[in-house]
C-alpha cells in the first residue's frame, strides 16, 4: 500500500498543477516543458539507466520523431501528430539498425558509436532537401483544425505529456518487475556472468533499445507539435543526447522515478535562469546551471533519488 | 475553459507603466554561437532608446524622434528595454517570447537574430496578438506564414543576389572579365540559403556559376578548396563565410598565392569586426554589401555611428547591430503615432510606417510594409575593403568612392 503512496501523491499534484498556475503562462509552460523532458529522459531510461547501455546518441531517435511530425505536414499537410506514430515505426526499425552492431560493443566504445551515429544523421539531415536542409522546416503556422494542437495555453500539450509519460513509467514499471527486468540489470552489473547463466543479453539489450528509441521519438513528435519548427541542431544536436543523460543521470538513472526527478530540477532551473540572468548578456545563467549540476554530481554521484533510497541503491549495487 | 482564463488573463495589459515608460521585449542571442552578434546588438538598441529618451541634439535636426523626452505622442513615454537570451535555440527562443509578453507585459518584441528561433518566436507573438518587428532574419518563408503581426525591415537573400548581379553587370560593361564564377559557401542554414538564392537569380541574369563548393565552417584547413579554386582559375569569386573561416581563408590563399579577378564577400565572417582588424589589409579590394554605410558626415547614419562607437569602446556599426538598431527605429516610430501600447492600434501604426530614406540609420530607401509585413524599401549597399575599412561604391545615391579593380589582396 505505501509504496503507491508517493507515485499516487506525486499523479495527484501532477493532475491539479495548471489549476494552480492557470494565470501564470509561463508557469503552465514550465509544467509542460518539465514533463516532455521526463518522457526523453525517462526513454533513455530504458536502454541507458536499466541496461546500463550508456546512449549518448539518442538524439537520433528525437530528430527523427521531430522530422516525422513536420515531414508529413510539410510534404501531405496532414496535422504533425499523425507522423508521431510513423516516427515511432520508423525509430524501431532504425535502432535495430543501429542497435545490432553497435550493442556488442561494451561501455565507452558503445557510447562514442551512438555519438557517431548521431552527428553522421545530424550533417546528414542538413544536406537533405526533402527535409528542408539546415535551413529546417516549420509547422502549421496558424491552426487549421483542432489536431494541428496549437494552443495559446501550454496546458493542453501539459495533459497530453503527462499521459504520454504516467504510460511510459507504467511500461517501465512493469519492465522492471518482469523477468525482462532482472535480465537487463543483470546484464548492466556483469554482461559475461548473465551470459552464463543463460540471459540471450544481445535480444534483451536490443529489446530495451529499441523500445527506448520508439518512446525518445515520439518525445521528439510532441516537441514539434509544441514548438513547431525543427533544424539539424534542434533535431538531431548533440545537446538533446546530453540532457537526456544528464537528467536521469542527476535524478538517478535505472530507477523509476529518477529521470522525472532529474527533470523536476533541471528544466526549471534552466528555464528560470535563463529568465534572470539571461537578459544581462553575461553568459552567466550556464555558469549557475553547470555549478548546480557539478555540486549535485559531487554529492549524490548515484542521483538525488538516491537521497530517499539510499538501501534500495546498496542492495541493487 | 483554462485556455479562455489564459487568454483572459494573459491580454489585460497596462496601457503604459505607472511610471510612463513603455516596455519592448528583445530577443537576441547572448549566449551560445552567434553571441558576439546578439550583443553587438543589444547595445546598438540601447544607443536607440537613449537617443529616443535623452535625445541628441545633432540627430534632433534629422529625426523627430530624436529630440529627447520619450515619445511625444505617447505622454512622453520612456522606452524601456528588456532583454532576454535565446541561447541560440528555438525552444528557449519561444519560451523567452512568452515570458517577455505575458509577465513583462512588453507592448512589443524585437527579435531573433536566427531565422529557425525568429519563426517560433514570431510564432508566440502571433498567437497573442503582440507584433514583432524583426531586424535581421533572411529566410523567406517567415513573411509567408500569412502572419498579421510580423514585420520585417530587412533586406533578403534575393536582395542581396539582386544587388551582386548588378555590381557584375556593370563591370562587365566596363570590361571586367566575368564568365566564370566560383561560389565558395559554407554549409549551414546561412552558407546554403543564400548561395542557392544568388545561382538562381545570376542564372537569371545571364551568369553561370561553374564551380561550386561548400565547406564546413568548422573547418581547421582549407587547402584542399584553394587548391581547387586555384587549379579552376575563375575570374570571380563569391564567398559566403562565418569569422573563423573567413580568416583561414584569406591566409590560405595567400600562402597558396592565388587571386581571383574580382572577389565578393557576402557580408557575415568578412565584415565581423575582429576580421575587418586583423585581416582588413590583407582584402584590399574585396567587394561586401552591408546594410551599414556610414555616408557622409553628419548624415544619420554617421551621427549613430559616432554615439555607438562611444559606447562600444571604438567598434563601430556593422551591418548586424544597424539591422537591429533600424528595426527598433521603426518600432518606436510606430509607438509614437499609434499613441498606445494597445497591441492593435499599434499594429496598424507599424502597417502604415513610412519612413524616408533620409532618416535611415540603415542603408535601406526607407521603411513601407507590404500586405505580408516584409519592407519593401529594404535595400543593401555595395561596399570595397580600402585600406583596412569598407567604403560605399554602389548605388550611386550612397556611394562614398568609386571601384577600383582587379581585386589586389594583401
Amino acid at each position: 500500500m505505501n509504496r503507491f503512496l508517493i507515485p499516487g501523491a506525486m499523479l495527484v499534484l501532477a493532475l491539479v498543477y495548471p489549476l494552480l498556475v492557470q494565470s501564470l503562462p509561463v508557469y503552465e509552460r514550465l509544467g509542460a516543458l518539465v514533463l516532455l523532458g521526463a518522457i526523453g529522459a525517462s526513454a533513455w531510461n530504458i536502454v541507458g539507466g536499466y541496461a546500463g547501455q550508456v546512449s549518448v546518441g539518442h538524439a537520433v531517435f528525437f530528430g527523427f520523431g521531430a522530422y516525422s511530425a513536420v515531414v508529413v505536414y510539410t510534404h501531405l499537410g496532414w496535422p504533425p501528430i499523425a507522423g508521431a506514430p510513423i516516427g515511432m515505426a520508423l525509430s524501431v526499425l532504425l535502432a535495430a539498425a543501429i542497435g545490432v552492431p553497435t550493442l556488442r560493443l561494451s561501455g565507452h566504445y558503445f557510447s562514442m558509436a551512438t555519438i557517431a551515429v548521431g552527428e553522421l544523421v545530424r550533417v546528414l539531415s542538413s544536406t537533405s532537401e526533402f527535409l528542408g536542409g539546415a535551413q529546417g522546416l516549420g509547422g502549421p503556422a496558424i491552426p487549421r483544425t483542432v489536431f494541428d494542437l496549437s494552443f495559446l495555453s501550454a496546458t493542453p500539450f501539459y495533459y497530453i505529456f503527462l499521459a504520454v509519460l504516467v504510460l511510459l513509467l507504467w511500461l517501465t514499471w512493469a519492465i522492471e518487475r518482469g523477468r525482462m527486468g532482472y535480465y537487463l540489470r543483470a546484464i548492466k552489473d556483469s554482461e559475461r556472468a548473465a551470459r552464463s547463466l543463460g540471459v540471450s543479453a544481445g535480444k534483451y539489450k536490443l529489446y530495451a533499445y529499441m523500445l527506448s528509441g520508439a518512446f525518445t521519438s515520439l518525445a521528439g513528435s510532441l516537441y514539434l507539435c509544441m514548438f513547431g519548427f525543427v533544424d539539424p541542431e534542434s533535431g538531431f544536436g548533440i545537446l538533446i543526447s546530453v540532457k537526456m543523460v544528464v537528467m536521469a543521470a542527476l535524478g538517478g538513472a535505472g530507477q523509476l522515478f529518477g529521470p522525472l526527478v532529474g527533470a523536476l530540477i533541471l528544466v526549471p532551473l534552466e528555464e528560470l535562469s535563463n529568465s534572470l540572468l539571461g537578459g544581462k548578456g553575461a553568459g552567466l545563467t550556464f555558469v549557475v546551471y553547470g555549478a548546480i549540476i557539478v555540486i549535485i554530481a559531487r554529492f549524490l554521484p548515484s542521483g538525488l533519488l538516491s537521497l530517499l533510497g539510499r538501501r534500495k541503491v546498496t542492495r541493487a549495487d | 475553459m483554462v485556455g479562455a482564463a489564459a487568454l483572459a488573463a494573459g491580454l489585460v495589459r497596462p496601457a503604459l507603466a505607472q511610471d510612463g515608460t513603455v516596455k519592448i521585449g528583445v530577443i537576441y542571442p547572448l549566449s551560445g554561437n552567434s553571441a558576439t552578434a546578439g550583443n553587438y546588438s543589444k547595445m546598438a538598441l540601447e544607443v536607440g532608446a537613449d537617443v529616443v529618451n535623452n535625445g541628441d541634439a545633432e540627430l534632433a535636426k534629422l529625426i523627430p524622434l530624436a529630440k529627447g523626452g520619450g515619445l511625444p505622442g505617447l505622454k512622453n513615454a520612456k522606452i524601456q528595454l528588456i532583454f532576454a537570451d535565446n541561447q541560440g535555440t528555438p525552444a528557449a527562443g519561444q519560451n523567452q517570447a512568452l515570458r517577455l509578453i505575458t509577465e513583462e507585459k512588453v507592448a512589443a518584441l524585437i527579435g531573433a537574430y536566427q531565422s529557425g528561433i525568429t519563426l517560433t518566436a514570431s510564432a508566440i507573438a502571433e498567437r497573442h496578438g503582440i507584433p514583432f518587428v524583426n531586424g535581421e532574419s533572411v529566410a523567406a518563408n517567415l513573411t509567408e506564414r500569412g502572419f498579421k503581426w510580423f514585420f520585417r525591415v530587412t533586406p533578403v537573400a534575393l536582395d542581396f543576389a539582386r544587388a551582386y548581379s548588378e555590381f557584375l553587370k556593370a563591370q562587365k560593361a566596363a570590361g571586367h572579365k566575368t564568365d566564370n564564377i566560383a561560389l565558395v559557401h559554407e554549409n549551414t542554414e546561412y552558407g546554403n540559403s543564400v548561395g542557392s538564392v544568388i545561382i538562381d537569380q545570376f542564372k537569371k541574369d545571364g551568369f553561370t556559376v561553374g564551380t561550386k563548393i561548400a565547406y564546413s565552417a568548422n573547418s581547421s584547413d582549407v587547402q584542399p578548396q584553394v587548391l581547387q579554386l586555384k587549379e579552376k582559375n575563375p575570374d570571380v569569386l563569391i564567398f559566403i563565410s562565418y569569422t573563423s573561416d573567413a580568416i583561414l581563408y584569406t591566409k590560405t590563399m595567400k600562402e597558396l598565392n592565388w587571386k581571383p579577378g574580382i572577389m565578393i564577400a557576402d557580408n557575415a565572417g568578412f565584415n565581423d569586426p575582429a576580421f575587418v582588424k586583423s585581416l582588413g589589409s590583407q582584402v584590399e579590394g574585396l567587394i561586401n554589401r552591408s546594410a551599414f554605410s556610414a555616408g557622409k558626415p553628419g548624415s544619420v547614419p554617421d551621427l549613430f555611428n559616432k554615439i555607438y562607437t562611444k559606447k562600444t569602446g571604438g567598434d563601430e556599426l556593422d551591418d548586424v547591430s544597424v539591422r537591429g538598431l533600424q528595426a527598433f527605429m521603426v518600432l518606436a516610430d510606430a509607438l509614437n503615432r499609434a499613441g498606445s501600447t494597445e497591441p492593435a492600434k499599434l499594429q496598424a501604426a507599424l502597417k502604415a510606417t513610412d519612413l524616408p530614406a533620409e532618416q535611415m540609420v540603415a542603408g535601406y530607401d526607407g521603411v513601407k510594409f507590404d500586405d505580408k509585413g516584409q519592407n519593401v524599401k529594404a535595400a543593401s549597399v555595395v561596399t570595397q575593403m580600402r585600406g583596412g575599412r569598407y567604403v560605399t561604391i554602389a548605388p550611386k545615391a550612397r556611394a562614398t568612392a568609386e571601384v577600383i579593380l582587379p581585386y589586389k589582396g594583401w
